[in-house]
């Protein structure tokens, strides 16, 4: 029987970086998937990352696969695809199947990072073809090039929901609307505000309640909700739409650590108990990623190297003095990512009202998606009436995200210590209009406006990233930030540059007193 | 965790729901009213009603219904999801067939 030091099951986020922490250790390590490829959901990722520099943010999720993999490579982890593997027994043997042979392996120490699944809720019509999981909309779109349907309604207004509804839209599929049984948007502000501006509605405190068709779906039907989640009757509504995507959460893919018989808790879903450095009750057995409590890909890859750090350290292959500089480095770089409006402690909680400084959260933001006119002026990223051209940042809620202060190279743009904190737009610093802040917010958040443009007009730039791209002189309309068609507008020009990675600076003419209103352009005539 | 398995609580007797016949397991093509009226005739954990309807034993091993049975089970116990057990996991982990199965590389 082959034996490893290291054995990692998964090689996602997590699997990954903690085979390349192991194997640059010296470890002898091992990486077992059951998918043609590797990377996990990685490479499905095509929007930029949240996060400071470390956490490599304003990276397409996609690029920092490609980079793990050159990683692993590197470090010389052995990696197994097409390797299921379907037992982990005692001793930290694992049984795997491979092609159509069973093979036994025995790891010194073994790392499960497996992942997670997509929850399900049924409802009349679930089982119809076109009925699917925004993750598996996500695959046909940005793995395999396919449209999962050419009108979707989204079931779910979590982070995962609103993405794949942007890069459904991205597509070229038409989203008819996301619903989601919550009185509240679950996800990101900026996310859901991406949305609105294109004029996509949300429906809160609504919920799917049948999916229309034969063979098919042809439409789908939600309704209202009582504060126990049942529909309301009488306030159904009727869309046509050939897809229902849900996005309605995540559940921990634990049955190897389950049948391994180490502890397990309930974090939404079977998690094994783990330690700071996510080992199990069982020495030598370590869990990371979405198997050990449901986050996201920046936080497992911190998990995933903290807990390969662990195993170097167990076997003697890291000495203790290096294994406390790497954990105290991969601690502190999680907390960043644990703090603000949207931190596990804050999950589910619909009273919080103030941002870390003390302002009021956008309420519009919570329950339409989009910040109203009226509250936009009180955070410190928006300046109104300034002279000349400057950055507008609609960033409200405190998300652990700072590339903006790095990208502007004047000095307009400041966060501070702590990356949640909201962006404040310097008045005095001199703004050239480069528009690298524009292109370095993962969250789109960033304009540049120009109330000085001449002849009462106003230019708003705005990030972009829908082909094709409008050209100069193109005329349509500006849409306000709750798609709805404000005035109409002019293109100015259309900027693309290699450090913007795909996100164009679109500049749009439009009257002077639109400047505040206007953050979405459209060549159809919507009414 | 076990504290619902007590079959001396009375849950109350079956009552048909409107929508008893949408499928819960599409692998193995079980409803919810079946679910339901199992919980009734005595199942009470998510191990039982697996061994004696069949839901999570089709080719996503639960994936996709485990959950949801969980939720089915919670309601009609009266109770959270969170405090009942999943059913028993063990080996093979994905469906195999038997063939490739009972290869042993190396024998």
């Amino acid at each position: 029987m082959k034996r490893y030091d290291l054995i990692v099951i998964g090689a996602g986020p997590a699997g990954l970086s903690a085979a390349i922490q192991g194997a640059n250790s010296g470890m002898n390590v091992a990486v077992f998937d059951e998918n043609a490829k590797p990377g996990g959901q990685l490479f499905k990722q095509i929007h930029k990352f949240f996060g400071s520099k470390e956490h490599q943010a304003k990276t397409r999720g996609f690029r920092i696969g490609q980079k793990l993999l050159a990683d692993a490579e590197k470090a010389g982890v052995e990696v197994f695809l097409n390797s299921v593997v379907m037992g982990l027994y005692e001793n930290k043997e694992i049984m795997v199947m491979q092609q159509d042979k069973v093979f036994h392996y025995k790891g010194d120490t073994i790392l499960v990072a497996t992942g997670a699944r997509e929850n399900m809720i049924p409802f009349e019509g679930w089982t119809l073809p076109g009925v699917m999981g925004a993750g598996a909309a996500q695959t046909m779109m940005n793995l395999h090039g396919v449209q999962p349907g050419s009108r979707v309604l989204m079931v779910g207004s979590g982070n995962v929901g609103l993405v794949v509804s942007y890069q459904l839209l991205q597509a070229g599929v038409q989203v008819a609307a996301i619903v989601d049984a919550a009185p509240r948007v679950g996800g990101y502000g900026v996310h859901a505000s991406k949305l609105t501006r294109t004029g996509i509605p949300f429906y809160l405190s609504h919920t799917v309640v049948k999916a229309e068709g034969t063979d098919h779906v042809t439409g789908a039907v939600i309704a209202q909700v009582d504060e126990k989640f049942r529909p309301i009757p009488g306030t159904e509504k009727h869309f046509d739409v050939d897809t229902v995507c849900m996005a309605v959460g995540l559940s921990p893919m634990s049955q190897l650590l389950q049948m391994s018989g180490c502890e397990t808790t309930d974090k939404g879903g079977t998690v094994p108990v783990v330690n700071s450095c996510g080992e199990t009750t069982l020495s030598g057995i370590f869990a990371a990623g979405d198997v050990a409590g449901i986050e996201e890909a920046s936080s497992a890859m911190i998990t995933g190297r903290l807990a390969g750090a662990a195993a170097a350290n167990k076997l003697g292959f890291l000495s203790d003095e290096d294994f406390v500089e790497v954990s105290a480095q991969m601690k502190n770089s999680l907390r960043q990512l644990h703090e603000g409006t949207f931190s596990p402690q804050n999950k589910g909680r619909t009273d919080l009202t103030l941002t870390d400084e003390g302002i009021a959260l956008s309420d519009s933001l919570f329950k339409y998606g989009y910040l109203s006119d009226g509250e936009i002026g009180r955070y410190p990223g928006v300046t109104e009436k300034k002279v000349g051209i400057h950055p507008v940042i609609e960033c409200t809620q405190n998300i652990p995200c700072n590339p903006c202060q790095d990208a502007c190279r004047f000095g307009c743009i400041t966060i501070g210590k702590s990356i949640t904190n909201l962006p404040i737009v310097n008045g005095e610093a001199k703004c050239v209009g480069c528009g690298m802040c524009v292109a370095s917010c993962s969250g789109q958040a960033i304009f540049l406006v120009d109330d000085d443009y001449g002849d009462g007009q106003a230019t708003v730039t705005m990030p972009y990233e829908f082909l094709p791209y409008p050209e100069a002189g193109a005329k349509g309309v500006a849409l306000g930030r709750d798609g709805k068609a404000v005035c109409e507008a002019e293109v100015v020009s259309c900027r693309v540059s290699p450090a913007m990675d795909h996100t164009a600076l679109l500049t749009i003419k439009v009257p002077k007193e639109m400047s505040m209103k206007a953050r979405f352009f459209s060549q159809e005539v919507t009414k | 965790m076990s504290i619902y398995m007590d079959r001396n609580d009375d849950i109350g007797a079956f009552l048909p729901k409107p929508d008893d016949n949408l499928i819960v397991c599409r692998c193995e093509e079980i409803t919810k009213g079946e679910i339901r009226k199992a919980i009734h005739e005595g199942m009470r954990t998510m191990t039982e009603i697996r061994r004696f309807l069949r839901p999570g034993m089709g080719l996503c091993q639960g994936n996709t219904c485990g959950k949801i049975v969980k939720d089915i089970l919670a309601r009609e116990l009266g109770t959270r999801p969170a405090v009942l057990e999943d059913c028993t996991a063990r080996g093979p982990a994905r469906p195999v067939e038997i063939e490739v199965f009972g290869n042993e590389a190396g024998k």
